[in-house]
């Protein structure tokens, strides 16, 4: 049996070299001839304004949060699940499910107090609130 | 005996010294790159034309070749003779390499993946764990894109699809961890052994193990989080043409523009092959040969989220994380919990 990270590496490298070579073929093929209007960005058919390099209100930076602490959370699940049916086996029910029960449920606590406190709702800024007509 | 093996020995090498592993690990990788290759060239310029087509009452493509096949020979020319605009004051090395990272990271995804009849590059025992890492990365290549491009559009749908991946990643995976609580394993070809068994036997016809049958509540939280993770409808605001042009992708163009879709078109087909492993039986079909029925499972998939994309009306933004964060992640736990008592008090 070989080592199976060798062929995930290659496979690594393979997929590099895939894109690498379609934008070296397209190199050869493509004409360039860069002219001012041509180079402007997007903007539905206006001069463009100023650029995206701003402070912007992304909106959901708690969701951010709970995000990072739910994933490590799934890191946590993740050999428990592997193990659990030798666990019930071995250990009993009460031992291999129990504990997890109890991490699930702080966890499900912790959700639902975000939830209270409006962390997982989408943030309105204070002018969109003001032009609101129907709700 | 593994895929890397076989190969190794039709080049008459025997025991595998490191460099022939090597040599052969490439030839491995190089037939899986050019099956996904084969199979997003298929899909991309005629088979999502054809579906939207059908589906929306038009004929599409018909003119080069029969059924309009080889209009996928003129799309490839065309689009990679285009001129690369290169829009002012992009972030140059992030614009450049979104691209490479969105369609190198969905193709790498496939070397764990059990495609039946032997081929399997890679079957490492975290296969699982491998397999939803790397599928995550894309939405890194999305935020380059989108925060690289310098375009108000590519910004928002950059930044949609952050929140979009932040809102489903964790059901997506907690509900693939409600699947390894029946199988006790990350390894994929075990994951696709566990499913062999019969579950129901009526008269001829006999209904395998599949957890799509065994746990159907599963099934449908995972392919809905599944359309989320790859971003179509009704989850595609990352790109939502109607609100913000084209998304993250609105500055590309020529050879850029041809990867970033790739990219896309490879990562629905690696969620289907996820959610075909998991939940079907991975290569697992009577008469035809594995392969072929993995092929078929994929592209029945496939199928699925072009439907959607016709049939289903897209979310908002504020939508999406509500229908995120108070609804599938609390299925997806209610979904852990119920299987881990049930699996624990049966012992399926």
């Amino acid at each position: 049996m070989s080592n199976p990270w060798i062929a995930i590496g290659a496979l690594a490298v393979v997929a590099v070299l895939i894109p690498a070579g379609m934008i070296a073929v397209s190199s050869l093929l493509r004409p360039t001839v860069p002219e001012q209007g041509k180079r402007a960005v997007y903007e539905s058919g206006e001069v463009p304004t100023g650029n995206t390099r701003i402070r912007f209100n992304i909106q959901y930076y708690m969701v951010a949060l709970l995000f990072v602490v739910f994933d490590i959370e799934t890191v946590l699940i993740f050999p428990w699940t592997v193990i659990y049916r030798d666990a019930v086996a071995n250990a009993g029910l009460a031992k291999a499910l129990g504990p997890m029960l109890v991490f699930i449920g702080v966890l499900v606590v912790g959700l639902g107090w975000a939830w209270r406190n409006g962390a997982v709702k989408w943030v309105r800024s204070p002018r969109a609130e003001r032009q609101r007509v129907e709700q | 005996m593994s895929f890397v093996d076989i190969i190794g020995d039709l080049l008459g090498f025997g025991q595998l010294s490191a460099g022939e592993e090597l040599i052969a690990a490439f030839i491995g990788a190089a037939i899986i790159g050019t099956l996904m290759l084969t199979n997003t060239a298929l899909a991309g310029p005629w088979a999502k034309r054809k579906i939207t087509a059908a589906f929306t009452d038009r004929i599409a493509v018909n003119r080069v070749g029969p059924a309009g096949l080889l209009i996928i020979v003129a799309d490839a020319v065309r689009l990679l003779s285009k001129e690369l605009i290169v829009p002012e004051e992009v972030d140059r090395p992030a614009w450049d390499f979104a691209p490479i990272v969105m369609a190198g990271s969905a193709i790498l995804g496939f070397a764990v993946i059990p495609m039946g009849s032997g081929i399997q590059l890679a079957d490492p025992e975290t296969g699982l764990a491998f397999v939803f890492a790397v599928g995550s990365i894309a939405s890194l290549g999305l935020v380059m894109a989108g925060y690289a491009s310098n375009n108000k559009f590519s910004f928002l749908g950059g930044l949609r699809a952050v929140a979009q991946n932040l809102a489903y990643e964790i059901p997506l995976v907690l509900t693939g961890a409600s699947v390894v609580l029946f199988t006790g394993t990350l390894q994929m070809s075990s994951i696709v052994q566990s499913q062999q068994a019969a579950l129901l036997s009526l008269g001829p016809i006999t209904i395998p193990a599949w957890y799509a049958f065994v746990n159907p509540f599963a099934f449908v939280l995972f392919m809905a989080a599944n359309l989320a993770e790859v971003g179509r409808n009704p989850f595609d605001i990352p790109e939502a043409p109607t609100e913000i042009v084209a998304g993250y992708q609105t500055e590309y163009s020529s050879v850029y523009f041809v990867l970033l879709y790739l990219g896309e078109f490879v990562h629905i087909f690696l969620g289907g092959a996820i959610v075909t492993t998991l939940f079907l039986g991975g290569p697992a079909g009577p008469v035809l040969p594995g392969f072929v029925w993995f092929m078929i499972k994929i592209w029945a998939i496939f199928l699925f989220t072009q439907w959607a994309r016709s049939a289903v009306p897209r979310v908002r933004i504020d939508q999406l994380i509500e229908i995120g964060w108070k609804g599938m992640l609390v299925l997806s736990f209610a979904n852990l919990v119920l299987t881990a008592v049930i699996v624990g008090v049966t012992g399926i």
